[in-house]
Protein backbone atom coordinates (compact mmCIF):
# COMPACT_ATOMS: atom_id res chain seq x y z
CA UNK A 1 0.00 0.00 0.00
CA UNK A 2 2.83 2.76 0.69
CA UNK A 3 4.89 1.84 -2.11
CA UNK A 4 3.37 4.01 -4.66
CA UNK A 5 2.49 7.04 -2.16
CA UNK A 6 4.12 10.16 -3.65
CA UNK A 7 3.59 12.68 -1.06
CA UNK A 8 5.84 11.08 2.23
CA UNK A 9 4.95 12.76 5.55
CA UNK A 10 7.87 14.60 7.38
CA UNK A 11 9.28 14.14 10.46
CA UNK A 12 6.11 13.79 12.37
CA UNK A 13 6.71 16.14 14.64
CA UNK A 14 7.65 20.11 15.10
CA UNK A 15 8.82 21.99 18.32
CA UNK A 16 7.01 25.43 18.99
CA UNK A 17 7.46 27.20 21.75
CA UNK A 18 7.64 25.97 25.26
CA UNK A 19 8.90 22.66 23.96
CA UNK A 20 5.26 21.40 23.23
CA UNK A 21 5.47 19.27 20.21
CA UNK A 22 2.83 20.22 17.57
CA UNK A 23 1.81 17.57 15.24
CA UNK A 24 1.86 19.61 11.85
CA UNK A 25 1.28 16.64 9.68
CA UNK A 26 -0.94 15.92 7.37
CA UNK A 27 -2.31 19.66 7.21
CA UNK A 28 -2.86 22.02 4.02
CA UNK A 29 -1.50 24.70 2.75
CA UNK A 30 -3.51 26.43 -0.17
CA UNK A 31 -1.75 29.58 -2.13
CA UNK A 32 -2.87 31.39 -4.57
CA UNK A 33 -5.40 28.85 -6.14
CA UNK A 34 -7.33 29.97 -9.33
CA UNK A 35 -9.46 27.28 -11.00
CA UNK A 36 -10.29 27.01 -14.52
CA UNK A 37 -12.53 25.07 -16.39
CA UNK A 38 -10.73 25.23 -19.85
CA UNK A 39 -10.59 29.23 -20.40
CA UNK A 40 -13.29 30.06 -17.41
CA UNK A 41 -12.06 30.94 -13.90
CA UNK A 42 -14.08 29.11 -11.62
CA UNK A 43 -12.42 29.78 -8.35
CA UNK A 44 -9.79 32.51 -7.80
CA UNK A 45 -6.77 33.89 -5.66
CA UNK A 46 -7.71 31.24 -2.71
CA UNK A 47 -5.36 30.76 0.05
CA UNK A 48 -6.09 29.08 3.18
CA UNK A 49 -4.39 26.51 5.80
CA UNK A 50 -6.80 23.56 6.80
CA UNK A 51 -5.25 22.30 9.97
CA UNK A 52 -4.55 19.01 10.41
CA UNK A 53 -7.03 16.66 12.10
CA UNK A 54 -9.48 18.77 12.54
CA UNK A 55 -13.00 19.59 10.87
CA UNK A 56 -12.84 22.76 8.38
CA UNK A 57 -16.18 23.36 6.85
CA UNK A 58 -16.98 25.47 3.41
CA UNK A 59 -20.34 27.18 3.07
CA UNK A 60 -21.75 29.84 0.66
CA UNK A 61 -24.38 29.93 -1.73
CA UNK A 62 -24.52 27.78 -4.68
CA UNK A 63 -22.20 27.96 -7.19
CA UNK A 64 -19.65 29.79 -5.25
CA UNK A 65 -17.12 27.44 -6.44
CA UNK A 66 -16.72 25.40 -2.76
CA UNK A 67 -17.13 21.93 -4.37
CA UNK A 68 -15.23 22.83 -6.92
CA UNK A 69 -12.37 24.03 -4.74
CA UNK A 70 -12.74 21.04 -2.34
CA UNK A 71 -12.35 19.09 -5.62
CA UNK A 72 -9.35 20.62 -6.73
CA UNK A 73 -7.68 19.74 -3.15
CA UNK A 74 -7.48 15.90 -4.64
CA UNK A 75 -7.30 16.88 -8.25
CA UNK A 76 -10.97 14.89 -8.69
CA UNK A 77 -11.90 17.85 -10.28
CA UNK A 78 -9.35 17.01 -13.30
CA UNK A 79 -11.46 14.40 -14.64
CA UNK A 80 -13.40 16.87 -16.64
CA UNK A 81 -11.51 17.47 -19.69
CA UNK A 82 -9.53 20.71 -19.68
CA UNK A 83 -9.74 21.57 -15.89
CA UNK A 84 -6.80 22.89 -14.28
CA UNK A 85 -5.34 24.67 -11.46
CA UNK A 86 -2.68 27.88 -10.81
CA UNK A 87 -1.42 27.96 -7.74
CA UNK A 88 -0.25 25.68 -5.19
CA UNK A 89 -1.99 22.95 -2.67
CA UNK A 90 0.99 21.63 -0.37
CA UNK A 91 0.57 18.86 2.40
CA UNK A 92 3.76 17.55 4.32
CA UNK A 93 6.13 19.51 2.33
CA UNK A 94 5.07 18.17 -1.24
CA UNK A 95 2.65 20.24 -3.35
CA UNK A 96 -0.09 18.13 -5.37
CA UNK A 97 0.23 19.87 -8.71
CA UNK A 98 3.83 19.58 -8.72
CA UNK A 99 5.09 18.06 -11.47
CA UNK A 100 5.51 14.32 -11.77
CA UNK A 101 2.48 14.10 -9.45
CA UNK A 102 0.24 10.94 -10.11
CA UNK A 103 -3.28 11.83 -9.48
CA UNK A 104 -4.68 8.57 -8.33
CA UNK A 105 -1.69 8.65 -5.80
CA UNK A 106 -2.82 11.83 -4.58
CA UNK A 107 -6.76 10.82 -4.59
CA UNK A 108 -5.66 7.55 -2.23
CA UNK A 109 -4.34 10.03 0.26
CA UNK A 110 -6.94 11.91 0.10
CA UNK A 111 -10.20 10.28 0.09
CA UNK A 112 -13.50 12.09 -1.08
CA UNK A 113 -17.25 11.20 0.08
CA UNK A 114 -19.74 12.54 -2.12
CA UNK A 115 -23.37 13.69 -1.59
CA UNK A 116 -25.30 10.63 -2.60
CA UNK A 117 -24.13 7.32 -0.73
CA UNK A 118 -22.76 5.37 -3.70
CA UNK A 119 -21.77 2.25 -2.41
CA UNK A 120 -20.89 -0.39 -5.63
CA UNK A 121 -24.35 -1.67 -5.88
CA UNK A 122 -23.76 -5.54 -6.44
CA UNK A 123 -20.95 -5.66 -4.45
CA UNK A 124 -21.29 -7.53 -0.72
CA UNK A 125 -20.83 -5.62 2.25
CA UNK A 126 -17.03 -6.72 2.78
CA UNK A 127 -16.02 -6.14 -0.50
CA UNK A 128 -16.93 -2.52 -0.86
CA UNK A 129 -14.99 -1.54 1.61
CA UNK A 130 -11.61 -3.05 0.80
CA UNK A 131 -12.78 -2.02 -3.23
CA UNK A 132 -10.18 0.95 -3.18
CA UNK A 133 -7.64 -1.72 -1.86
CA UNK A 134 -8.10 -4.13 -4.25
CA UNK A 135 -7.73 -1.51 -7.12
CA UNK A 136 -4.56 -0.12 -5.62
CA UNK A 137 -2.58 -2.59 -4.77
CA UNK A 138 -1.90 -6.24 -4.58
CA UNK A 139 -3.64 -9.02 -3.30
CA UNK A 140 -4.40 -9.45 0.62
CA UNK A 141 -4.44 -12.65 2.68
CA UNK A 142 -8.08 -13.85 3.78
CA UNK A 143 -7.51 -12.90 7.03
CA UNK A 144 -5.69 -9.17 6.42
CA UNK A 145 -8.90 -8.33 4.40
CA UNK A 146 -11.04 -9.02 7.27
CA UNK A 147 -9.28 -7.01 10.05
CA UNK A 148 -9.04 -4.27 7.11
CA UNK A 149 -13.06 -4.65 7.17
CA UNK A 150 -13.71 -4.90 10.56
CA UNK A 151 -11.58 -1.86 11.57
CA UNK A 152 -12.67 -0.03 8.43
CA UNK A 153 -16.36 -0.92 9.56
CA UNK A 154 -15.60 0.38 12.90
CA UNK A 155 -14.17 3.62 12.18
CA UNK A 156 -17.66 4.26 10.47
CA UNK A 157 -19.70 3.28 13.10
CA UNK A 158 -21.20 0.45 10.99
CA UNK A 159 -19.62 -2.40 12.32
CA UNK A 160 -22.26 -3.67 15.00
CA UNK A 161 -24.92 -3.13 12.57
CA UNK A 162 -23.52 -5.04 9.32
CA UNK A 163 -21.63 -7.75 11.11
CA UNK A 164 -24.20 -10.54 10.56
CA UNK A 165 -24.32 -10.06 7.16
CA UNK A 166 -21.31 -8.80 5.28
CA UNK A 167 -21.91 -10.61 2.15
CA UNK A 168 -24.97 -9.27 1.51
CA UNK A 169 -25.06 -6.43 -1.10
CA UNK A 170 -24.18 -2.65 -0.43
CA UNK A 171 -27.70 -1.51 -1.70
CA UNK A 172 -29.27 -3.55 1.13
CA UNK A 173 -28.28 -1.08 3.71
CA UNK A 174 -30.21 2.60 4.68
CA UNK A 175 -29.04 5.63 3.11
CA UNK A 176 -27.20 6.54 6.34
CA UNK A 177 -25.75 3.17 6.52
CA UNK A 178 -24.67 3.57 2.56
CA UNK A 179 -22.94 6.68 3.52
CA UNK A 180 -20.98 4.96 6.80
CA UNK A 181 -20.19 2.10 4.18
CA UNK A 182 -18.89 4.69 2.03
CA UNK A 183 -16.73 6.43 4.74
CA UNK A 184 -15.61 2.97 5.68
CA UNK A 185 -14.33 2.40 1.98
CA UNK A 186 -12.56 5.49 1.90
CA UNK A 187 -11.00 5.00 5.11
CA UNK A 188 -9.81 1.36 4.48
CA UNK A 189 -6.86 2.92 2.47
CA UNK A 190 -5.54 4.65 5.07
CA UNK A 191 -6.13 8.33 3.80
CA UNK A 192 -4.02 11.18 5.07
CA UNK A 193 -7.64 13.29 4.97
CA UNK A 194 -10.68 13.06 3.88
CA UNK A 195 -12.76 15.67 1.76
CA UNK A 196 -17.02 15.24 2.00
CA UNK A 197 -18.85 16.99 -0.45
CA UNK A 198 -22.59 17.73 1.39
CA UNK A 199 -22.27 13.94 2.70
CA UNK A 200 -25.25 14.44 4.41
CA UNK A 201 -27.39 16.11 1.99
CA UNK A 202 -29.35 13.00 0.84
CA UNK A 203 -29.96 11.86 4.55
CA UNK A 204 -32.70 12.06 7.23
CA UNK A 205 -32.05 14.13 10.42
CA UNK A 206 -31.07 11.05 12.45
CA UNK A 207 -28.53 9.55 9.77
CA UNK A 208 -27.46 13.03 9.43
CA UNK A 209 -26.84 13.36 13.29
CA UNK A 210 -24.71 9.87 13.17
CA UNK A 211 -22.58 11.19 10.30
CA UNK A 212 -21.77 14.07 12.69
CA UNK A 213 -20.58 12.01 14.94
CA UNK A 214 -18.99 10.25 13.59
CA UNK A 215 -17.04 12.92 12.03
CA UNK A 216 -16.36 14.29 15.25
CA UNK A 217 -14.41 10.89 16.01
CA UNK A 218 -12.65 10.54 12.43
CA UNK A 219 -11.20 14.45 13.18
CA UNK A 220 -8.91 12.52 15.64
CA UNK A 221 -7.06 10.75 13.07
CA UNK A 222 -7.85 12.70 9.34
CA UNK A 223 -7.92 15.81 8.51
CA UNK A 224 -11.21 16.19 7.25
CA UNK A 225 -12.46 19.03 4.78
CA UNK A 226 -16.39 19.18 4.39
CA UNK A 227 -18.72 21.37 2.08
CA UNK A 228 -21.86 21.75 3.45
CA UNK A 229 -25.79 24.01 2.42
CA UNK A 230 -26.45 22.94 5.93
CA UNK A 231 -25.03 26.18 7.84
CA UNK A 232 -26.45 24.35 11.43
CA UNK A 233 -24.27 21.29 10.18
CA UNK A 234 -21.17 23.85 9.53
CA UNK A 235 -21.50 24.88 12.71
CA UNK A 236 -22.25 21.69 14.88
CA UNK A 237 -18.82 20.09 13.64
CA UNK A 238 -16.24 22.20 12.26
CA UNK A 239 -13.57 24.19 13.69
CA UNK A 240 -13.14 26.21 11.71
CA UNK A 241 -15.20 27.36 8.30
CA UNK A 242 -14.17 29.18 4.87
CA UNK A 243 -16.69 31.14 3.61
CA UNK A 244 -17.32 31.59 -0.34
CA UNK A 245 -18.88 33.24 -2.31
CA UNK A 246 -19.22 34.61 -5.91
CA UNK A 247 -19.81 38.62 -6.80
CA UNK A 248 -22.45 37.71 -9.92
CA UNK A 249 -22.83 34.97 -12.91
CA UNK A 250 -20.07 34.09 -14.39
CA UNK A 251 -17.89 35.66 -12.22
CA UNK A 252 -15.34 33.29 -9.81
CA UNK A 253 -15.84 32.38 -6.93
CA UNK A 254 -14.00 33.72 -3.82
CA UNK A 255 -12.99 32.71 -0.44
CA UNK A 256 -14.12 35.91 1.66
CA UNK A 257 -13.86 34.92 5.13
CA UNK A 258 -11.97 32.35 7.10
CA UNK A 259 -11.76 31.39 10.72
CA UNK A 260 -12.63 29.57 13.45
CA UNK A 261 -16.35 28.62 13.20
CA UNK A 262 -16.89 29.99 16.52
CA UNK A 263 -16.08 33.75 15.36
CA UNK A 264 -17.59 32.87 12.01
CA UNK A 265 -21.13 32.14 13.21
CA UNK A 266 -20.69 34.78 16.36
CA UNK A 267 -19.19 37.91 15.04
CA UNK A 268 -17.97 37.52 11.62
CA UNK A 269 -15.68 39.96 10.60
CA UNK A 270 -17.14 40.82 6.81
CA UNK A 271 -20.41 42.37 6.19
CA UNK A 272 -21.17 39.62 3.52
CA UNK A 273 -19.92 36.76 6.08
CA UNK A 274 -22.81 38.51 8.72
CA UNK A 275 -25.28 38.70 5.51
CA UNK A 276 -25.09 35.17 4.31
CA UNK A 277 -25.20 33.43 7.89
CA UNK A 278 -28.09 35.48 8.94
CA UNK A 279 -29.96 35.05 5.14
CA UNK A 280 -29.96 38.64 4.47
CA UNK A 281 -28.15 37.43 1.32
CA UNK A 282 -28.68 34.08 -0.59
CA UNK B 1 -29.94 38.52 -4.43
CA UNK B 2 -31.29 40.03 -1.26
CA UNK B 3 -33.48 39.41 2.10
CA UNK B 4 -34.09 35.65 2.20
CA UNK B 5 -35.50 35.52 5.81
CA UNK B 6 -37.58 38.33 5.86
CA UNK B 7 -40.67 37.08 8.25
CA UNK B 8 -37.84 36.21 11.21
CA UNK B 9 -36.39 39.66 10.99
CA UNK B 10 -39.45 41.14 11.25
CA UNK B 11 -40.24 39.37 14.41
CA UNK B 12 -36.46 40.44 15.69
CA UNK B 13 -37.31 44.18 14.91
CA UNK B 14 -41.04 43.52 16.33
CA UNK B 15 -39.22 42.24 19.82
CA UNK B 16 -36.79 45.54 19.34
CA UNK B 17 -40.21 47.71 19.30
CA UNK B 18 -41.97 45.59 22.44
CA UNK B 19 -38.62 46.43 24.42
CA UNK B 20 -38.23 49.75 23.52
CA UNK B 21 -41.37 50.58 24.05
CA UNK B 22 -41.31 49.25 27.80
CA UNK B 23 -37.99 50.95 28.16
CA UNK B 24 -39.60 54.49 26.60
CA UNK B 25 -42.31 53.47 29.68
CA UNK B 26 -39.59 53.05 32.26
CA UNK B 27 -38.20 56.46 31.21
CA UNK B 28 -41.22 58.33 32.19
CA UNK B 29 -41.47 56.15 35.27
CA UNK B 30 -38.16 57.89 36.60
CA UNK B 31 -39.35 61.27 37.16
CA UNK B 32 -42.75 60.75 38.08
CA UNK B 33 -41.59 58.60 41.18
CA UNK B 34 -39.54 61.73 41.85
CA UNK B 35 -42.06 63.68 41.43
CA UNK B 36 -44.30 61.74 43.60
CA UNK B 37 -41.43 60.97 46.46
CA UNK B 38 -41.22 65.12 46.20
CA UNK B 39 -44.78 66.09 46.71
CA UNK B 40 -45.64 62.68 49.11
CA UNK B 41 -48.63 62.05 46.83
CA UNK B 42 -49.72 58.60 47.54
CA UNK B 43 -52.38 58.49 45.44
CA UNK B 44 -50.11 58.57 42.74
CA UNK B 45 -47.59 56.06 44.36
CA UNK B 46 -50.11 53.62 44.23
CA UNK B 47 -50.95 53.96 41.02
CA UNK B 48 -47.22 53.38 39.96
CA UNK B 49 -47.05 50.64 42.57
CA UNK B 50 -49.77 48.84 40.79
CA UNK B 51 -48.94 49.13 37.37
CA UNK B 52 -46.06 47.26 38.05
CA UNK B 53 -47.84 44.22 37.28
CA UNK B 54 -47.51 45.05 33.37
CA UNK B 55 -43.98 45.95 33.06
CA UNK B 56 -43.90 42.32 34.57
CA UNK B 57 -46.09 40.33 32.20
CA UNK B 58 -45.00 42.42 29.44
CA UNK B 59 -41.29 41.04 29.87
CA UNK B 60 -42.43 37.74 30.31
CA UNK B 61 -44.26 37.76 27.13
CA UNK B 62 -41.39 39.71 25.36
CA UNK B 63 -38.85 36.68 26.93
CA UNK B 64 -40.40 33.84 25.56
CA UNK B 65 -40.90 35.38 22.27
CA UNK B 66 -37.02 35.51 22.30
CA UNK B 67 -36.42 32.06 23.58
CA UNK B 68 -39.45 31.17 20.93
CA UNK B 69 -37.25 32.71 18.33
CA UNK B 70 -34.00 30.85 19.25
CA UNK B 71 -35.40 27.63 19.41
CA UNK B 72 -37.28 27.91 15.92
CA UNK B 73 -34.76 29.76 14.22
CA UNK B 74 -30.96 28.81 14.70
CA UNK B 75 -30.06 32.75 14.81
CA UNK B 76 -26.52 33.37 14.41
CA UNK B 77 -24.37 35.97 14.33
CA UNK B 78 -25.90 39.75 14.57
CA UNK B 79 -29.22 38.03 15.41
CA UNK B 80 -27.92 35.24 17.65
CA UNK B 81 -26.09 39.32 19.65
CA UNK B 82 -29.64 40.55 18.91
CA UNK B 83 -31.86 37.63 21.08
CA UNK B 84 -29.26 37.33 23.55
CA UNK B 85 -29.30 40.81 24.22
CA UNK B 86 -32.65 41.69 24.32
CA UNK B 87 -32.92 38.76 27.02
CA UNK B 88 -30.47 40.84 29.23
CA UNK B 89 -31.84 44.47 28.20
CA UNK B 90 -35.50 43.19 29.24
CA UNK B 91 -34.36 42.26 32.61
CA UNK B 92 -32.47 45.73 33.40
CA UNK B 93 -35.61 47.48 31.65
CA UNK B 94 -38.43 45.12 34.26
CA UNK B 95 -35.73 45.43 37.33
CA UNK B 96 -35.78 49.60 36.50
CA UNK B 97 -39.25 49.55 36.67
CA UNK B 98 -39.13 47.80 40.06
CA UNK B 99 -36.67 50.62 41.16
CA UNK B 100 -39.30 53.43 40.14
CA UNK B 101 -41.69 51.13 42.47
CA UNK B 102 -39.53 51.19 45.39
CA UNK B 103 -38.73 55.05 45.41
CA UNK B 104 -42.75 55.39 45.76
CA UNK B 105 -42.99 52.95 48.28
CA UNK B 106 -39.99 54.91 49.58
CA UNK B 107 -42.29 58.06 49.66
CA UNK B 108 -44.90 56.28 51.78
CA UNK B 109 -42.35 55.29 54.53
CA UNK B 110 -41.42 59.22 54.32
CA UNK B 111 -45.18 60.54 53.99
CA UNK B 112 -45.72 63.34 56.46
CA UNK B 113 -41.77 64.55 57.04
CA UNK B 114 -40.60 68.38 55.72
CA UNK B 115 -37.93 67.95 53.28
CA UNK B 116 -35.35 70.98 53.48
CA UNK B 117 -34.30 72.91 49.83
CA UNK B 118 -30.90 70.95 49.96
CA UNK B 119 -32.22 67.76 50.05
CA UNK B 120 -35.09 68.22 47.21
CA UNK B 121 -32.63 69.85 45.49
CA UNK B 122 -30.21 67.37 44.66
CA UNK B 123 -32.90 64.86 44.44
CA UNK B 124 -34.24 66.37 41.61
CA UNK B 125 -30.61 66.14 39.75
CA UNK B 126 -30.76 62.27 40.72
CA UNK B 127 -34.38 61.99 38.93
CA UNK B 128 -33.38 63.52 36.10
CA UNK B 129 -30.03 62.29 35.63
CA UNK B 130 -31.37 58.96 35.87
CA UNK B 131 -33.87 59.63 33.25
CA UNK B 132 -31.97 61.63 31.16
CA UNK B 133 -29.53 58.24 30.87
CA UNK B 134 -32.56 55.89 30.51
CA UNK B 135 -33.90 58.20 27.55
CA UNK B 136 -30.68 58.20 26.32
CA UNK B 137 -30.74 54.05 26.67
CA UNK B 138 -33.55 53.42 24.90
CA UNK B 139 -33.15 55.44 21.98
CA UNK B 140 -29.71 53.92 21.59
CA UNK B 141 -31.26 50.58 21.99
CA UNK B 142 -33.93 52.04 19.65
CA UNK B 143 -31.49 52.98 16.84
CA UNK B 144 -28.96 50.40 17.46
CA UNK B 145 -26.34 53.71 17.73
CA UNK B 146 -23.21 51.79 18.83
CA UNK B 147 -21.10 55.11 19.58
CA UNK B 148 -24.16 57.31 21.33
CA UNK B 149 -24.37 53.76 23.64
CA UNK B 150 -20.84 54.07 24.58
CA UNK B 151 -21.49 57.87 25.88
CA UNK B 152 -23.46 56.39 28.72
CA UNK B 153 -20.27 55.47 31.04
CA UNK B 154 -19.81 58.99 31.32
CA UNK B 155 -23.22 60.16 32.32
CA UNK B 156 -23.68 57.28 34.78
CA UNK B 157 -20.37 58.97 36.71
CA UNK B 158 -22.28 61.99 37.13
CA UNK B 159 -25.13 60.42 38.57
CA UNK B 160 -22.32 58.78 40.84
CA UNK B 161 -21.79 61.64 41.85
CA UNK B 162 -24.73 63.07 42.50
CA UNK B 163 -25.43 59.86 44.77
CA UNK B 164 -22.15 60.79 47.24
CA UNK B 165 -23.86 64.74 46.85
CA UNK B 166 -27.30 62.98 48.15
CA UNK B 167 -25.69 61.03 50.96
CA UNK B 168 -23.92 64.14 52.36
CA UNK B 169 -26.42 66.16 52.40
CA UNK B 170 -28.76 63.75 54.26
CA UNK B 171 -25.56 63.65 57.04
CA UNK B 172 -25.67 66.86 57.12
CA UNK B 173 -29.68 67.41 57.49
CA UNK B 174 -29.98 64.73 59.70
CA UNK B 175 -27.21 66.64 61.86
CA UNK B 176 -29.21 70.02 61.71
CA UNK B 177 -32.14 68.28 63.08
CA UNK B 178 -34.57 69.16 59.99
CA UNK B 179 -34.67 65.02 59.31
CA UNK B 180 -35.04 61.84 61.47
CA UNK B 181 -32.90 58.67 61.22
CA UNK B 182 -35.57 57.10 60.21
CA UNK B 183 -36.23 59.36 57.16
CA UNK B 184 -32.23 59.65 56.61
CA UNK B 185 -32.07 55.97 56.44
CA UNK B 186 -34.78 55.33 54.01
CA UNK B 187 -33.52 58.73 51.34
CA UNK B 188 -29.94 56.79 51.75
CA UNK B 189 -31.79 53.54 49.79
CA UNK B 190 -34.05 56.15 47.37
CA UNK B 191 -29.86 57.27 46.33
CA UNK B 192 -29.18 54.30 45.91
CA UNK B 193 -32.13 53.33 44.02
CA UNK B 194 -31.45 56.10 41.49
CA UNK B 195 -28.11 55.17 40.82
CA UNK B 196 -28.99 51.38 40.28
CA UNK B 197 -31.19 52.63 37.70
CA UNK B 198 -28.55 54.49 36.08
CA UNK B 199 -26.77 51.14 36.22
CA UNK B 200 -29.35 49.43 34.18
CA UNK B 201 -29.26 52.29 31.60
CA UNK B 202 -25.26 51.50 31.02
CA UNK B 203 -25.82 47.96 30.93
CA UNK B 204 -28.59 48.31 28.04
CA UNK B 205 -25.58 50.38 26.29
CA UNK B 206 -23.04 47.99 26.99
CA UNK B 207 -26.21 45.48 25.05
CA UNK B 208 -26.44 47.58 21.85
CA UNK B 209 -22.65 48.07 21.60
CA UNK B 210 -22.37 43.94 21.89
CA UNK B 211 -25.06 43.64 19.03
CA UNK B 212 -23.31 46.30 16.84
CA UNK B 213 -20.33 44.91 16.39
CA UNK B 214 -19.92 42.14 19.38
CA UNK B 215 -18.38 44.48 21.90
CA UNK B 216 -18.64 43.42 25.79
CA UNK B 217 -16.72 45.05 28.32
CA UNK B 218 -15.31 42.07 30.10
CA UNK B 219 -13.17 41.35 26.75
CA UNK B 220 -13.12 43.87 24.21
CA UNK B 221 -13.73 41.76 20.53
CA UNK B 222 -14.18 37.78 20.19
CA UNK B 223 -10.88 36.07 19.46
CA UNK B 224 -10.16 35.86 15.75
CA UNK B 225 -8.04 32.87 14.08
CA UNK B 226 -6.59 35.58 11.80
CA UNK B 227 -5.15 38.06 14.92
CA UNK B 228 -1.58 37.74 14.57
CA UNK B 229 0.65 35.42 16.76
CA UNK B 230 1.19 37.35 19.89
CA UNK B 231 5.41 36.70 20.18
CA UNK B 232 7.81 37.81 23.82
CA UNK B 233 11.34 37.83 22.18
CA UNK B 234 10.81 36.28 18.80
CA UNK B 235 8.50 33.11 20.67
CA UNK B 236 5.03 32.51 19.91
CA UNK B 237 3.75 32.57 23.26
CA UNK B 238 -0.17 32.77 22.09
CA UNK B 239 -1.79 32.29 18.51
CA UNK B 240 -4.53 34.11 17.18
CA UNK B 241 -6.91 31.51 17.59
Amino acid sequence: MTESVDIPAPAPTETAAGGVAVDTRNGIEVTDLDIYYSDFLAVEGVSMTINPRSITALIGPSGCGKSTFLRSLNRMHEVIEGAYVRGSVVINGNDLYGPGVDPVAVRRKIGMVFQRPNPFPTMSIFDNVIAGHKLNSKRMKRAESEDLVEKSLKGANLWEEVKDRLDKPGSGLSGGQQQRLCIARAIATSPDVLLMDEPCSALDPISTLAIEELMLELKNDYTIVIVTHNMQQAARVSNRTGFFSIAGTGKPGNLIEMDSTEKIFSNPAQQETQDYVTGRFG
Amino acid sequence: MNELRSNFHDQLAEIRQGIAQMSAGVTELVPRATQILLDGDLEAAEYIILGDDEYDAKSVELEERCFTSIALQAPVASDLRSLVSAIKIIADVERSADLCVNICKAARRIYGHELDPNLRGVIQKMGDQATVLFKEATETYLNLDGPRAGALHDMDSYLDDLQRQFIQVIFESHAAGNIDLQVAVQLAVVARFFERIGDHAVNVGDRVRYIVDGWVPEHPYPESDNDPPEMVDGVVVADGG
